[in-house]
């Protein structure tokens, strides 16, 4: 293309660019592809466009002509036609039907090209088949097409160097004119020698004196001209290099090379000397800057450095507060883009200065009320210039991104480094930010918005324990003191009332439950997940939200368990720990898989949930409460149900360890969190609570898991009380039938109960039917009932009970191929609930009572 | 504040309630002489400012002797345009309330119930018109304002009697009706209202799922008035209240301290037991919300086994009864069941109690309590025996042996494999019926 236009007179193409230089403004100064100068048109006459299809088609063609691509150049060629054809009329209308000259140029040159490569018999005989072929079919179509233009073509023949400026050039050069002096440069410094080896094509070697002649002539001509292209030969000269720095970029030789040498010496260049600074002139240039942003070839980095020479420039004009804004979000924007591949880390000067940048940049903001700043501000609409100042451009999102971005730093570092420490004193700085974008919001007031960032606060906020509030509990702090759980409350019932999707609710929800339960606020916890009733759905959620899931279970488990609900603990930790994959699933840690190895991708994406450390749930901790947990359960229900022939397995996980340490021909003394657990399992099922404690609660497991808990002393005291009851039913299921009868005091005693809890506990079982049993009030004894079955006895129940369960499924089946013919009262529905052995007794001791 | 004050519902249940049946409350408080006299009047006079009760008002400020010439002033100016409005309002409906005084109208309206009977008769006979509906409405508000709920019950099931329930009073209608059965005491039609309503607050959507929960809430509060006047209503609440999911939900997140009647229904309802086991896991589960002698009562019984503790608390509830408007007519049945609960407890863990011990653990004077157990005894609802010499009651409950068990299940086992059989028969018999009559 610059070859064709180079053709035009000087004069011509001189005076146009001066004439009209405002449709070239907007055109950015880094241009590199053609599509690139297309998105920028605005708008344009038929035959602009027109003329621009056929123009683009030539240069294609002429491009193809230098590598002889003839497939290629077969195919443009169709699409030369077809654009003439679509452009006739506009001919017919604006030029009065005369075939435009620079149509003409071309059909010329490709007839000689073809004739010359058709003569050349060698290289024809080297040529691929496709191209040979392609040259056949074109060589005949382009005899054909040329047939219609005979007349002219000879005309043109005659004088091919009359000029057809009158035509193109206006039009051409008020395009084209950034694109054609850019390529033309390129041209200057590489092409030349391409251009010789075809001089022996007529038109072509007067193309190249013209071009050469009218660069010439630039230089002398205009002063701007003259300086804009050196700062862009310049700039190219810069790419050449960087494309060699990019070769052997991981090394990072590039930083010695430049550094702050260059810097200063291109200052001077960001505008002309005398040029007067303001805000057109910089948002120009501020646009030319960007718009290479996302570019192959761009170096990120010099991308930063002109925008901070930018931001200098702007400053010492004063030139307002909204430009330094702009500038600001973009030199952020850049940094951000500085790590081309999103799963990498940052550097950490580079995010130091993203820091630095960002909340520079919104305490201007807050600085400044003045300020719309919006995505649906659009480039249009901005206004700069005086308040009210309109920016487009999110904080939100550059929040949303800074985080995320300090979680992958976190996640990058070894967690047991000084590094990690240092990295997470940001922690306080990135929170700062989050905060003060929370107040500029809150001033907005756009209710999603706010939802978003207030969920951003709630998980840089959720995990962390606040002592304030178990002080504020027991009356140590007046109530009027903000606690962390205030502003959870008050944050996680906006998210409640005001968000639309269902994600950012949930994951409220959960943090709010993660929060209370952290804080030992049981009751409040507890209603609220099961209020929530996401467990149900929660296996349809995404991954993330799916782990926070998990971790708030494991915490509502260490709550429950801190209030002495054993049973509630374990049911939230048993699905966590059945698997035996805690740590995955509370993306804590990748385990090795057995079966198949993970492919690098799903490493990858597994990596990225991964939990930054600060954040971890210890899972000794979690794994010593489930195991203590199902210990209290299990140990008496096996009491209880010994010669149970349909005892059920509570908890697996707990089984597996009792049964391994069984298996063992030698036990010895306990060492681990886990042998500890067993050593004290076996010893409550003899009814030893005094070992069973000393082994749960010592040194060695205070070291390791109870001095975890906030309160530990309370907890190891209500973990004492619990072994006690639970020896104490254990006692009783095993041994009840070596007893006729047992004093309540000697049981006090023994177990060092007070008399009422051992009444409450015996009362209990007895009302449940477990023991078969009766207090005799004026002994204050437990008289047992003897009514344990002998072993034929109870095998015959255990009939009974086998066939009771056939006929049940009889039932069913029956039920579910015709439909509900069994009237079944309460009664039956009973029957089906209640295992137990003694269910009958009960029932008919019910009906008589009533 | 005082013990007795604390354990008060009444504010609690205000916020829910018309301003019409706060003062019922107000005036039983009133006569309970729990808080001082003048702030009962003060409260009365707040509450009746939403009124148009303005005579009752005058005689509060009479009786207050605080009313300044000013406030009489006003308030016999209020009182005039109440009356004028009331007469306005007569004056406009003259028609309708020609029609409802028509006898024939009065007799189609008693006997057949049918709307369509109804609108046929009226547009032949009179001259009825739909836009009178809205006056109807409008009267029988000015009507509840002013105290005459005869009167707007009469006005409103008219109303429902013709308007179809996609009406956009109706709603507010159903709520009015209820409000002025209540009111006069009518328990019949008033639970059969409560009924209407309910069905239509369950079967229509409301904007959102919170003024739904709000409506149940309020039908809550007031079928409080119903349950416990009507025959019927000891069951009926037990049903509402702790069977109907939603109406459970409502009560567990908007208003927990209902759970106290609800508690107190399942005392007083022997017939009831069963539903005993799921009310104590409610009670449990909001524990921490809502705590009061009653429910303290049933968690020391049937959870902790702590009879001293339940003692104790039967004995507040005494206190708590007497105080409370709702409840304070079941008193004696109250402590009877209770009573009664805690002996048969005690005699399913038992094999062998101290008269002394019961009587105490009980509330009672030995010798009543004697007495008490001998009449239990002699109706066979309770197998046991009296050691006079040692005053101890020996119960009889001989334990199941194996056997027994045995033979029970298997009692039932080949009844249900029986009906099974039968049943399988008949299906083939019908089957080859079938296959024989097409086949």
């Amino acid at each position: 293309m610059s070859r064709f236009f180079a053709t035009g007179s000087d004069s011509e193409s001189e005076t146009s660019s001066e004439e009209e230089p405002t449709p070239r403004a907007p055109a950015p100064a880094f241009t590199f592809s053609d599509e690139e100068e297309d998105t920028k048109r605005v708008v344009r006459s038929a035959k602009e466009k027109r003329y621009e299809d056929l123009m683009n088609t030539i240069k294609q063609i002429r491009n193809f002509k230098k590598i002889k691509d003839m497939s290629s150049m077969l195919s443009s060629f169709e699409d030369l036609m077809r654009a003439y054809t679509k452009a006739i009329p506009v001919i017919n209308k604006e030029e009065n039907g005369v075939t435009p000259r620079f149509y003409l140029r071309c059909l010329v040159e490709l007839e000689d090209f073809i004739s010359e490569v058709w003569e050349d018999r060698e290289g024809r005989k080297n040529m691929s088949k496709n191209n040979s072929k392609s040259l056949s079919s074109l060589r005949q179509k382009l005899r054909k097409y040329n047939k219609d233009f005979e007349e002219d073509i000879a005309k043109f023949r005659e004088n091919p160097d009359v000029a057809d400026e009158d035509e193109e050039q206006p039009k051409s050069d008020a395009d084209d004119d950034d694109g054609s002096d850019s390529s033309m440069d390129w041209d200057d410094d590489s092409d030349s020698s391409s251009s010789d080896s075809d001089d022996d094509i007529p038109g072509m070697s007067i193309r190249d004196r013209f071009l050469k002649s009218r660069t010439t002539g630039d230089k002398g001509d205009d002063e701007e001209r003259k300086e804009r292209k050196k700062e862009r030969k310049e700039k190219d000269r810069k790419k050449a290099r960087r494309d060699e720095e990019e070769d052997d970029d991981d090394e990072g030789p590039w930083v010695a090379v430049r550094g702050g040498v260059a810097l200063p010496s291109e200052k001077p260049k960001m505008f002309p000397k005398d040029a007067e600074v303001d805000i057109p002139l910089v948002v120009k240039k501020l646009n030319e800057i960007v718009a290479a942003r996302g570019k192959k070839r761009t170096d990120r980095r010099e991308q930063i450095d002109l925008l901070h020479e930018l931001q200098t420039i702007a400053d010492q004009h004063h030139l307002g507060v909204a430009v330094d804004i702009k500038i600001k979000l973009a030199i952020i924007s850049s940094i951000f883009d500085y790590n081309p591949k999103v799963s990498d880390v940052m550097k950490p000067e580079y995010w130091a200065k993203l820091l630095e940048r960002i909340s520079e940049t919104l305490d201007l903001l807050m600085a400044t009320p003045e300020i719309t700043i919006g995505e649906l501000v659009t480039d249009e609409n901005e206004n700069l210039e005086k308040p009210p100042y309109r920016i487009r451009g999110c904080v939100l999102t550059v929040v949303e991104r800074l985080d995320e971005e300090f979680i992958k730093l976190l996640k990058e570092c070894d967690p047991h480094s000084n590094e990690y420490v240092q990295r997470l004193t940001d922690e306080k700085r990135v929170a700062n930010i989050i905060d003060k974008v929370q107040e500029f919001l809150e001033r907005q007031k756009v209710p999603t918005d706010l939802c978003r960032i207030y969920l951003r606060k709630i998980e840089h906020l959720y995990y962390k324990f606040d002592p304030n509030v178990l002080k504020q509990k027991k009356g140590e702090l007046p109530a009027t003191e903000v606690t962390s759980v205030q502003i959870m409350d008050k944050l996680c019932k906006f998210i409640y009332d005001k968000d639309v999707t269902d994600r950012l609710r949930t994951r409220a929800i959960l943090s709010h439950v993660y929060h209370h339960a952290l804080h030992d606020n049981w009751f409040q916890a507890r209603d609220l997940i099961l209020m929530s009733h996401l467990q149900e759905a929660i296996q349809h959620s995404d991954p993330p939200t799916q782990i926070l899931y998990n971790r708030t279970m494991a915490h509502l488990g260490l709550c429950a368990f801190r209030h002495a609900n054993i049973k509630d603990a374990h049911n939230c930790l048993v699905d966590l720990m059945m698997t035996g994959k805690v740590k995955e699933l509370l993306a804590q840690g990748l385990l090795p898989q057995r079966q198949h190895e993970r492919s690098k991708e799903q490493e990858k994406v597994e990596k990225q949930r991964q939990m930054p450390f600060h954040m971890h749930i210890n899972l000794e901790l979690l794994e010593c409460v489930y195991l203590v947990s199902a210990m209290l359960i299990e140990i008496p229900y096996m009491a209880a149900h010994e010669f149970d022939a349909r005892r059920r397995m509570i908890s697996k996980t707990f089984y597996q360890q009792l049964r391994s340490s069984e298996r063992q021909s030698l036990v010895g003394p306990p060492e681990s969190m886990r042998e500890h657990v067993v050593a004290a399992s076996k010893a409550m099922r003899n009814g030893n609570w005094a070992l069973c404690k000393d082994l749960i609660i010592n040194d060695k497991m205070n070291a390791k898991v109870w001095d975890l808990f906030y309160e530990s002393d309370r907890v190891r005291g209500m973990l004492g009380r619990l072994i006690k009851e639970e020896s104490l039913r254990t006692y009783l299921f095993t041994y009840s039938h070596v007893y006729d009868s047992i004093s309540m005091d000697t049981l006090a005693k023994m177990f060092e109960l007070d008399k009422p809890i051992v009444h409450s506990i015996i009362s209990k079982m007895i009302i449940n039917e477990e023991l078969m049993a009766s207090l005799d009030d004026p002994t204050q004894t437990v008289v047992m009932h003897r009514s344990e079955p002998s072993r034929l006895q109870s095998l015959a129940l255990q009939l009974t009970d086998k066939v009771y369960n056939f006929v049940d499924s009889n039932e069913r089946i029956f039920e579910t191929k015709q439909g509900n013919f069994f009237l079944r009262g309460g009664n039956q529905g009973q029957f089906r609930q209640n295992y137990n052995r003694q269910d009958w007794n009960r029932q008919r001791r019910e009906n008589r009572a009533y | 504040m005082s013990g007795s004050q604390k354990l008060h519902l009444t504010s609690k249940i205000m916020p829910y309630l018309d301003h019409h049946l706060i003062l019922t409350l107000l005036e039983f408080l009133h006569a309970n002489k729990i808080y001082g006299s003048e702030t009962m009047l003060r409260a009365k006079l707040e509450v009746l400012s939403h009124t148009n009760l303005v005579d009752y008002m005058k005689d509060i400020y009479e009786s207050l002797s605080c009313g300044t010439e000013d406030v009489i002033e006003q308030l016999s100016k209020r009182r005039n345009d109440v009356l004028k409005q009331l007469a306005e309002s007569r004056e406009e409906g003259v028609t309708i309330i020609d029609i409802l005084s028509d006898k024939n109208v009065h007799t189609i309206m008693e006997t057949t119930r049918d709307a369509k009977l109804l609108t046929n008769h009226l547009m032949k006979n009179t001259q009825f018109k739909w836009e009178y509906m809205d006056t109807v409405y409008k009267m029988a508000k000015i009507q509840y304002e002013c105290g005459d709920y005869g009167g707007t019950s009469t006005f409103l099931y008219f109303y429902l009697l013709l308007m179809p329930p996609t009406d956009k009073n109706y709603l507010n209608v159903l709520w009015g009706k209820l409000a002025s059965e209540i009111l006069v005491q009518n328990w019949d039609v008033a639970l059969e209202d409560l009924n209407k309503l309910r069905e239509f607050i369950d079967n229509n959507s409301f904007g959102s799922s919170l003024q739904l929960l709000q409506q149940r809430t309020w039908l809550i509060h007031w079928s409080l008035f119903v349950f416990f006047n009507h025959t019927k209503g000891r069951d009926l609440i037990i049903d509402m209240f702790l069977y109907r999911p939603y109406y459970l939900n409502a009560i567990q997140t908007m208003c927990p301290h209902i759970l106290r009647y609800l508690a107190a229904a399942v005392i007083i309802n022997r017939s009831r037991r069963a539903a005993l086991k799921d009310l104590v896991k409610v009670i449990q589960q909001e524990s921490y919300a809502y705590k009061d002698p009653i429910t303290e009562f049933l968690e020391h019984l049937y959870v902790n086994f702590d009879f001293e503790g339940a003692r104790q608390k039967l004995h507040e509830c005494d206190e708590v009864i007497n105080s409370d408007f709702f409840l304070v007519a079941c008193l004696e049945e109250f402590v009877e069941n209770a009573r009664l609960m805690i002996f048969e407890t005690f005699c399913r863990i038992h094999q062998c109690i101290s008269i002394g011990m019961l009587a105490e653990k009980l509330n009672m004077k030995p010798d009543a309590a004697e007495c008490w157990i001998v009449n239990l005894i002699r109706q066979a609802r309770l197998d046991a025996k009296i050691d006079s010499k040692l005053g101890y009651v020996v119960m009889g409950t001989p334990p199941l042996s194996p056997y027994e068990q045995l033979i029970e299940k298997i009692d039932t086992l080949s009844m249900r494999s029986d009906t099974l059989q039968a049943l399988i028969e008949r299906k083939v018999k019908e089957h080859r019926q079938e296959s024989f009559m097409y086949g």
